[in-house]
């Protein structure tokens, strides 16, 4: 019994970053049909920078903070010089390798300025464990959860009621329509993408106490967000965050019951299988056009 | 007679001697070397810390050597090429240093895979190789056999887990040992050593577990070991994947004592803190400990010369690693003295006639011609256990974990 609680609380807090990459997914796509390939390079720069703040001596929270802006600012500037310019076409294809290689640099040039050795993000929440009974958790990780809620709670209200989440939504229903009724397009996707970066962000300051800070913690993160927000079907924010938490939690028990070394490998046949099953992912509905 | 080419047999026979003399010049002008030592270590990527460790020892040594009149009336140079970790790249580094660079030697980087795949590269070009770190049994040892030009001053793997397992064995209360290690070649190469070290010191593994590189938490892998009874841990893996399971451990309250292999640094005692406190490692030589008049001078000339990477002993990250790339600098110099000149054959055969005092070992030889598992100079004797303290790798002696109930 403590071996399931274990497992399903830590699955909760590994999930919620999944789901939380996963939903930065969600809204760099719902704008612009393009995402950051490089988004888990943005999750390892708010971690990353939060302990070069604190080492110039500033506190923790609003070191935090400054991270969070500065790599919302950093992916704003990503989709503008290397998505936007090779997404001028439907099918453009471009942005794929931009991004990918813009991560290369920035996982190389933290690498030179950071150090590859990973370092302490020292947070009062990630001293102690709260144990249950053989089980654990640290207060730092319950606040993965709980973040997630909060966020994808304000995201639902951002996008219905406020007027750059409703040219959000419509922008993401009809680029050109939009455009047609005076909406900026460019700008809203510039925002859409600098909105995914302080999730992406957010994820890795929430996170980097508990697993250090290094210039290569968001690799495979990025890859698993961008998986969830696939099985889930990209365009469905509720679904995006169910499939992050269930694939935590299900990752967990794999460990415990089948087979720590398999993890991955039996996680990624899951979601090829699924999009056999799922096309559109789980969540995901069939999209017409008209022509 | 007239070949279908239109060779005549004088022509052939002709055709024959150009052909000989061309093949007994080639190696011919491979012997005749530069004065260099061309390195292939990984100076970017997540193990760029540790060829950058390499780095401050090896120059600092080749300073002190050419300071002094350099080896043979020359300074020796080194050349550096980053191999980020990767054995494709080591290779093309080994063709460079060995082709166009012409070095008399090349040092090895980090990695194990990365030595293993240069060991066919080497061997082709008649290019002696020197490893300070990487420790896989098989880089020294070749499944042929024959290994002729690769030679190591550090330790070796099959060494190294017969070590950890009765250093564990004598440590652990209930004597329920088991084995962590990370899912790379160089864990899932020690599995077997530490199998067979287990069979030979009658211990009976209570547990091996394994994680991926990456891997955030290990609790899955922990409680396993915590329920079959697990007093004493012996890891094999590196710092983040560590700390991360020291994490682990933590959530679930259960602490056992951890004898590791070298792959942790004080890197990882300042990413977990306290929890680090009682870690044993085993290495060749520490740096926090009493220094004899030769290192304290090591120390301070890389000190002098690295004064914003190196302030005080705990910056010496790898501690093992660079005593033992100071001395395998030294014996390289050794070497070619007593080769009397720049020829990589020489150099190897001179190898074998090294009789040095270093940091780490008195090399008494270095190596021995003719036995492959003597192509390591550190032998077994020369380990030394460690142990993590107020964020410090100390001796075991200078630590409250010396005490083998500790």
């Amino acid at each position: 019994m403590e071996a399931v609680i274990q497992y399903l609380l830590t699955g909760l807090s590994v999930g919620s970053v999944y789901a939380m990459m996963g939903l930065g997914f969600y809204v760099m796509w719902s704008a612009a049909k393009a995402v950051n390939f490089t988004y888990g390079d943005i999750f390892m720069l708010g971690a990353v920078l939060t302990v070069v703040l604190m080492d110039i001596g500033i506190g923790l929270l609003p070191a935090a903070l400054l991270a969070i802006l500065a790599s919302a600012a950093g992916a704003a500037a990503i989709e503008r010089g290397f998505v936007r310019p090779f997404n001028r076409e439907a099918s453009a294809i471009g942005w794929m390798l931009t991004t990918i290689a813009v991560g290369t640099m920035l996982e190389s040039s933290t690498t030179a300025l950071f150090g590859s050795n990973p370092r302490m993000l020292p947070s009062p929440l990630a001293q102690e464990p709260i144990r249950l009974g053989g089980a654990g958790i640290y207060p730092q990780e319950l606040l993965l959860p709980v973040a997630l809620v909060v966020v994808t709670v304000a995201l639902e209200l951002f996008y219905r009621r406020t007027l750059l989440g409703r040219a959000m939504r419509a922008v993401a229903y009809n680029r050109t329509a939009a455009g047609l009724v005076g909406i900026d397009a460019d700008r809203i996707t510039l925002i859409a993408f600098a909105l995914a970066g302080v999730l992406g962000a957010l994820a890795g300051v929430l996170i980097g106490p508990v697993i250090q800070a290094s210039s290569t913690m968001g690799a495979i993160i990025g890859l698993k967000g961008f998986m969830v927000a696939i099985i889930a079907g990209i365009a469905n924010a509720r679904g995006v965050v169910i499939a992050g938490l269930l694939y935590g939690v299900s990752e967990k028990f794999i460990e415990g019951y089948l087979s720590t070394a398999a993890r991955d490998a039996i996680g990624f046949t899951l979601m090829v299988l699924l999009l056999l099953l799922f096309p559109q992912g789980l969540f995901g509905k069939k999209e017409f056009s008209k022509v | 007679m007239t070949g279908k080419l239109g060779f005549g047999r004088r022509g052939a026979a002709l055709f024959g001697l150009v052909a000989m003399a061309a093949a007994a010049a080639v190696p011919a002008r491979a012997q005749r070397a530069e004065p260099c030592i061309g390195a292939s270590w990984e100076l970017t990527g997540p193990l760029a810390n540790q060829g950058l460790m390499l780095r401050i020892a090896v120059e600092t040594a080749l300073d002190k050597i050419n300071a002094a009149g350099g080896v043979l009336g020359r300074p020796l140079r080194l050349v550096i090429y980053d191999d980020v970790g990767e054995p494709a790249r080591a290779v093309d580094n080994g063709r460079r240093i060995g082709e166009r660079d012409n070095c008399v030697v090349m040092f090895g980087g980090a990695r194990t895979p990365n030595a293993i795949a240069l060991r066919e590269p080497l061997a082709e070009m008649g290019l002696p190789w020197i490893g300070a770190i990487s420790a896989g049994t098989g880089v020294i040892e070749h499944p042929n056999g024959r290994n002729e030009w690769m030679f190591r001053v550090s330790m070796k793997d099959r060494w190294v887990t017969q070590y950890l397992i009765e250093q564990a064995g004598a440590r652990s209360p209930s004597g329920r040992i088991a084995f962590v290690y990370e899912g790379t070649a160089w864990g899932q190469g020690a599995l077997p050593d530490i199998e067979a070290a287990a069979r030979r010191a009658g211990v009976t593994l209570a547990g091996r577990e394994t994680f991926n590189i990456g891997d955030q938490d290990m609790s899955a892998q922990m409680i396993r070991l915590r329920d079959a009874g697990v007093d004493t841990v012996v890891l094999w893996a590196v710092d983040r994947e560590s700390a991360n399971m020291l994490r682990s451990m933590d959530r679930i309250g259960w602490k056992p004592r951890i004898v590791s292999a070298w792959g942790l640094t004080t890197a990882f005692a300042r990413a977990v803190g306290p929890l680090a406190d009682g870690i044993m490692v085993a290495g060749t030589f520490n740096w926090n400990g009493p220094l004899s008049p030769a290192a304290q001078a090591a120390f301070d000339a890389m000190k002098a010369k690295f004064p914003d990477r190196i302030r005080t002993t705990a910056d010496m990250e790898q501690p093992s690693a660079m005593a033992n790339a100071w001395d395998a600098v030294h014996i390289i110099a050794e070497a070619l003295k007593i080769a009397g000149s720049y020829d990589r054959t020489r150099l190897r055969d001179a190898f074998f006639r090294v009789n040095y005092t270093g940091l780490v070992a008195d090399y008494r030889p270095a190596f021995i011609r003719g036995n492959q598992e003597r192509m390591d100079a550190v032998l077994p004797e020369a380990y030394k256990l460690q142990a993590f303290h107020n964020g410090m790798l100390m001796p075991i002696e200078a630590t409250p974990f010396a005490t083998r109930t500790n």
